[in-house]
C-alpha cells in the first residue's frame, strides 16, 4: 500500500468519514506551539507564536536552556550536562536518583566510547565507574546490574557485541536519557512531562488497534499523507536534497 | 410495548386488568387536574391527536395522562418564558414587541420541542457531574445549542413574516431529551439508533411507560404509589415505570440514584434497577425477563427471574439507592448511602436499557436523581479510575506501526514539519529545520558522515500563502483580499462562500475598530485620568481633552458611518439570497449593529473575537490549497480526524472510546503556566 491518491477509484466508507470530521486549526496551533516548546525547539517556538499570533508558552530563554541541555546529553557531553542542570535546578537530580544514575551510566557509556575508538587506556573509565558509580549501586539492585552490564562493554571488542550491549553504544540511548531530563525539567516548570502530541499520536495508535480489534471495516491501513503527494514535504527518509530553485521574495 | 398480559399471572384476566387500571387513571387524572387552568379544553386537540401521541398505554387502555392537564394552558407565556431564560434573553432582540405569536407556529413550537409545561424544568441542560467533559456530553451540548438556535431561526423567520421551513424542523436532531413524556412517544418512532443520531440522557419518567396505580410527581422525578391498600394482593404483582430514554451506552458507565421517600419499614417492597421495552410493568423490576432489580425487602438481586441471590442490605425510608451500567464490560453495580455493593450482573445483553423501579404497597414514595443533583455515591472517581487505566493502555501503546521505518520522535517531527511546510509558516519551518539539524548533528557519532539538514524549499506559494494569513490575522482584510486577488485572481471567483466571508469579516472589523475607538473616547470623557494615561501614554492632560474627544468623537462618527454603508451594500448583495447560513450569518453581523458597545455585550462579543479570523484565515488558506491541487490538509490534521472517527467507533456501544476525549488532549495544554 503506497500513499493515498485522491483519484482512488472507490474510497472507502473511514476515509470519507474522516474527511468529515473537523481538525480545527486552533487545535492544531495549539498542539505545534506546545510541541516546539516543550520539546526545545526555542527559535522555531519564537516563529511560530509569530506567525501564527499565538501567545508564547513559555520564554525563549526557558526552552533555550532546555535545549542546552539536551544537546549537551545529545553529543555525549553529559559532565556539562549535569553541571548545566544543577545550575538550573539542583533539586532534579538530588531528588531522581534513578535519573541520576541513569546519566552517570550514559557518562560511562560515552568513556568507554572514547577508549573503545581509540584504544586505548581503559584507566579514565574505570575510574569513573568506581568512584561515581559503585556507591549508589551498591544500594540499589537495579542500579547494579545496569552497572554491571555496561561493564561487560569493556570486555568485548566493539564490533561483535551482542545486541543487549551494542544498545547501550546506540545513540539513542543518549536521546533517551535527553528525553527523560527535559521530561523531569518539565515536571518542574508545568503540571505536565510531555507535548500533547505525543498523546495524540500515542491515542490514535492505540485507538486504531482497539478498532482492529473490535473488528469493524477499517481500511487495510490508514494513511497519514506522509507518503509525498505532498510535494513540497521531504521527510527525514527521503532527504535526497535537490536545491530547489532560489527565493524570489524574501520577508 | 409488548407483553399486553401480565407474565405468569394466572387467574388475572386482561378485563379485570383493563377495567381497574381505566379506573385508576381516572383517580389520578382528577387529582391533578385541579391545578390546571380552566378554559383551555381546545389546546389540547394537539397532544391527543392520534397522528401525534400514543394515546394507549401498554394494556390498549386511553391514557389520561396526569401532565397533560397541567401542560399546555399558559403555553405561550410558559414558552416565552422558559425560552427567555434558557437564552439568558438573548432573544428580545429578534421577539416581536407584542409577545403574542400566532397561533399555528405556537403549535409548531411544541413540535420542535419546546417544554410545554411551567411546572416541569425541563428544557434546562444539565450534566451529570461523572460525565462532565467526556465526548459524549461535549456532542449533546452542541446538539443542544443548534436546537436553540433553531427556534431562534422560528421566531426570527416569524419576525420576518416569512414563513417556516418545515424541512428544517423536522430534521433538526433531537437532543438531551428535551421533549417531554409525551411528545417522547412519538420521537420515540424516529430512527434514534440511526448511527448518526445522538441518544439523549434520560431526563424525567415516563407517564406513558407505566404500570397503573402510580402516582407522578409534576417535576416527573417522584414516584407514588397509589393504588388502594393491598391492591396488590399477589406477591408476584407490581407497578413499575421507567425512564424516558434508555441509557446511552455512549456514556460507557451510566448511573442514576433513587432517594427512598417512604417505605414500610422491614418491608419496603420497592425494586431499583433497569429493564428494556419488552419487560412487562406489572411486576417488580428484575422478575421479568429482560429486567434487572435490586430489592429493598430483601436486599436480594433479581436478573429477569423470580429467583435472586443475596446481594446487599434491605432499603428502605431514607435510604438512597444508585444503579449503574458499565457498557464496556457490560456488568453492573448497585449503591447504598454512597457505598458500592459490588458488580452484581455480568453479561448484560446489548438492548437499550431503561432505568426502572417498581412500587408495590400504599404509602411507598421515592424520587429519582439522573444527575440533575449531585451523586451520594461517588460516582465521579469510579469513572476517572476507567479513564486512567485506559490513559494508561494508551501511554504503553507503541506506535511505531503508524508510518513504517520512523519511531515516535521521528514521526512527530516529520508530522510538525509536514505541517508548518503545509500551512505555509515558511520562517517557522526553516528554524525548525535548523534545530532539528543541530540535533541530527549532536547524535551523529560518525564524524566521516556528514548530517543532511532538512532543505526547506523557498516556496513562493508559502510565501504568498503565509502573507494572505498575516493580513487576515492582524485584521486586515482588504490588504488579504489585494493580495489573494494579485497572487490567485481565481480563488475568490471560485469560492464564493469564503469571499462572503472574508467580506463578512471586513465588516466585524470595522466594528470591532468602531467599538474600541467608542470605549477609548468613553474613557476620556469619563474624565478618567489612569486611563487617559494608558491609551494616550505621551500625551499631556487637561487642555488636550476637549479638542481630543471632539476628534474622536468625529472620527468615530466617520468610522461608524463607513461600516453602515458597507453593512448595506453587503445586506443589498445577498438581500435576494435564499441560502440559510448566508442569511443566518448576516442577521448575526448585523445584531452587533444594534448595541451601543458590542464588545462589552456577552451575546454577541464571540463574533468581535480574533479566534474569528483565524477560522477565516485558514479556510482561504484551503481554498488557495485546493485551486493549487494540493491536499488541504496536513498529515497532523489527517492523523488528528482519523483519531476522532476511530473513538467515535469505540464510544459507540460503549466501549473504551466512551472513556477517552480528544478534546482533553488538546485541553491539557492550557494547563501550562504562562511563563
Amino acid at each position: 500500500m503506497s500513499s493515498a491518491s485522491t483519484a482512488t477509484p472507490a474510497k472507502h466508507a473511514f476515509e470519507r468519514r474522516v474527511e468529515g470530521v473537523k481538525s480545527p486549526k486552533n487545535d492544531i496551533n495549539a498542539l505545534i506551539l506546545d510541541y516546539l516548546t516543550m520539546e526545545g525547539y526555542p527559535n522555531a517556538a519564537a516563529r511560530f507564536s509569530k506567525e501564527a499570533k499565538l501567545q508564547p508558552q513559555q520564554d525563549t530563554s526557558a526552552i533555550r536552556a532546555r535545549q542546552q541541555i539536551q544537546n549537551c546529553i545529545h553529543s555525549g557531553n553529559i559532565q556539562t550536562a549535569i553541571e548545566t542542570l544543577n545550575e538550573l535546578d539542583p533539586e532534579i537530580l538530588d531528588k531522581d536518583k534513578a535519573l541520576r544514575f541513569s546519566l552517570l551510566r550514559l557518562q560511562l557509556v560515552e568513556l568507554i566510547r572514547v577508549c573503545n575508538a581509540s584504544g586505548g587506556d581503559i584507566g579514565p573509565a574505570l575510574k569513573f565507574a568506581t568512584e561515581q558509580l559503585g556507591p549508589p549501586a551498591s544500594t540499589n539492585p537495579a542500579f547494579l546490574e545496569d552497572l554491571e552490564t555496561t561493564m561487560a562493554l569493556l570486555l568485548f571488542n566493539s564490533d561483535s557485541l551482542e545486541p543487549q550491549l551494542a544498545a547501550l553504544l546506540d545513540p539513542s540511548l543518549r536521546r533517551d536519557a535527553a528525553d527523560r531530563v527535559n521530561r523531569a525539567i518539565l515536571e518542574r516548570q508545568s503540571t505536565r512531562r510531555e507535548a500533547a502530541i505525543r498523546q495524540l499520536v500515542k491515542m490514535r495508535a492505540w485507538a486504531e488497534g482497539a478498532a482492529r480489534e473490535k473488528g469493524g471495516g477499517l481500511p487495510e491501513r490508514l494513511d497519514l499523507g506522509l507518503g509525498g503527494d505532498e510535494s513540497q514535504s521531504q521527510t527525514w527518509r527521503g532527504s535526497g536534497s535537490e536545491n530547489g530553485h532560489e527565493s524570489m521574495m524574501t520577508t | 410495548m409488548s407483553s399486553p398480559e401480565p407474565h405468569g399471572s394466572s387467574g388475572f384476566t386482561d378485563s379485570e386488568s383493563s377495567a381497574e387500571s381505566l379506573e385508576f387513571q381516572e383517580h389520578q387524572y382528577t387529582a391533578t387536574h385541579t391545578s390546571a387552568p380552566p378554559g383551555e379544553g381546545g389546546g389540547y386537540n394537539f397532544y391527543t391527536h392520534p397522528a401525534r401521541t400514543s394515546v394507549l398505554d401498554a394494556n390498549g387502555d386511553l391514557v389520561l395522562d396526569p401532565t397533560l392537564r397541567l401542560g399546555p394552558a399558559p403555553a405561550a407565556n410558559s414558552t416565552e418564558m422558559d425560552y427567555a431564560a434558557a437564552q439568558g434573553d438573548t432573544a428580545n432582540v429578534w421577539r416581536t414587541p407584542g409577545g403574542s405569536l400566532p397561533s399555528f407556529s405556537r403549535a409548531f413550537d411544541f413540535f420542535a420541542s419546546e417544554p410545554t409545561s411551567a411546572t416541569v424544568d425541563d428544557d434546562r441542560f444539565f450534566v451529570p457531574s461523572y460525565l462532565k467533559g467526556s465526548t459524549y456530553v461535549q456532542k449533546l451540548e452542541e446538539a443542544y445549542n443548534k436546537k436553540l438556535e433553531a427556534q431562534k431561526e422560528v421566531k426570527r423567520t416569524k419576525g420576518n413574516g416569512q414563513d417556516i421551513s418545515a424541512s428544517s424542523l423536522s430534521t433538526t436532531p433531537l437532543p438531551g431529551g428535551a421533549h417531554r413524556g409525551m411528545l417522547h412517544t412519538v420521537l420515540e418512532r424516529a430512527p434514534f439508533d440511526d448511527g448518526d443520531s445522538l441518544a439523549p440522557l434520560p431526563r424525567h419518567w415516563n407517564t406513558a411507560d407505566m404500570w397503573t396505580s402510580i402516582e407522578v410527581m409534576p417535576n416527573m422525578l417522584g414516584l407514588k404509589f397509589s393504588g388502594p391498600k393491598n391492591h396488590h394482593e399477589r406477591d408476584h404483582e407490581a407497578s413499575a415505570i421507567r425512564a424516558d430514554h434508555f441509557m446511552p451506552p455512549q456514556c460507557g458507565i451510566y448511573y442514576y440514584e433513587v432517594h427512598i421517600i417512604s417505605g414500610k419499614q422491614d418491608d419496603t417492597t420497592i425494586a431499583i434497577g433497569f429493564s428494556t421495552k419488552t419487560a412487562s410493568l406489572s411486576r417488580p423490576v428484575g422478575w421479568e425477563p429482560e429486567s434487572w432489580g435490586y430489592h429493598g425487602d430483601d436486599g436480594r438481586c433479581f436478573t429477569g427471574q423470580n429467583i435472586g441471590r443475596s446481594y446487599g442490605p434491605s432499603f428502605t425510608t431514607g435510604d438512597v439507592i444508585g444503579c449503574g451500567v458499565n457498557f464496556r464490560d457490560h456488568t453492573a453495580f448497585w449503591t447504598k448511602n454512597g457505598h458500592m455493593l459490588g458488580f452484581a450482573v455480568q453479561d448484560i445483553p446489548r438492548h437499550k436499557l431503561y432505568p426502572s423501579v417498581s412500587l408495590k404497597k400504599q404509602g411507598e414514595e421515592i424520587l429519582v436523581n439522573f444527575g440533575q443533583e449531585p451523586f451520594v455515591y461517588n460516582i465521579d472517581d469510579l469513572m476517572n479510575e476507567q479513564r486512567e487505566s485506559i490513559q494508561r493502555a494508551i501511554q504503553r501503546t507503541d506506535t511505531s506501526h503508524l508510518e513504517p521505518g520512523m519511531n515516535e520522535t521521528d514521526l512527530i517531527q516529520t508530522l510538525v514539519l509536514q505541517f508548518l511546510q503545509h500551512d505555509g509558516y515558511v520562517e517557522t519551518a526553516r528554524a525548525f529545520a535548523e534545530d532539528m539539524k543541530l540535533q541530527k548533528e549532536a547524535l551523529n557519532l560518525n564524524p566521516d558522515v556528514t548530517v543532511d539538514g532538512v532543505n526547506i524549499k523557498d516556496d513562493e506559494d508559502a510565501n504568498n500563502r503565509q502573507r494572505i494569513r498575516q493580513a487576515i490575522l492582524d485584521g486586515e482584510i482588504d490588504q488579504a483580499l489585494k493580495y489573494t486577488d494579485m497572487y490567485y485572481p481565481q480563488v475568490l471567483q471560485d469560492n464564493e462562500q469564503v469571499y462572503f466571508k472574508l467580506r463578512c469579516r471586513k465588516f466585524i472589523e470595522m466594528v470591532r475598530k468602531a467599538a474600541e475607538l467608542s470605549i477609548k473616547y468613553d474613557g476620556k470623557r469619563g474624565g478618567d485620568q489612569e486611563m487617559d494615561l494608558d491609551l494616550n501614554g505621551s500625551h499631556g492632560w487637561g487642555d488636550n481633552m476637549e479638542t481630543d474627544g471632539g476628534d474622536h468623537r468625529a472620527e468615530l462618527t466617520k468610522l461608524e458611518n463607513k461600516m453602515l454603508k458597507y453593512g448595506q451594500s453587503l445586506q443589498g448583495e445577498y438581500a435576494g439570497d435564499s441560502r440559510k447560513e448566508i442569511g443566518k450569518a448576516l442577521n448575526e453581523i448585523w445584531a452587533l449593529v444594534a448595541y451601543k458597545n458590542p464588545l462589552k455585550e456577552p451575546q454577541v462579543s464571540h463574533l468581535l473575537e480574533e479566534k474569528g479570523r483565524v477560522t477565516v484565515a485558514e479556510e482561504l488558506n484551503s481554498a488557495i490549497l485546493s485551486s493549487l491541487g494540493k491536499s488541504s490538509r496536513a498529515s497532523l490534521e489527517t492523523l488528528y480526524a482519523q483519531t476522532s472517527v476511530l473513538l467515535e467507533d469505540l464510544r459507540k456501544d460503549g466501549g473504551p472510546g466512551a472513556f477517552v476525549s480528544l478534546q482533553d488532549v488538546v485541553d491539557s495544554i492550557q494547563q501550562f503556566p504562562q511563563v
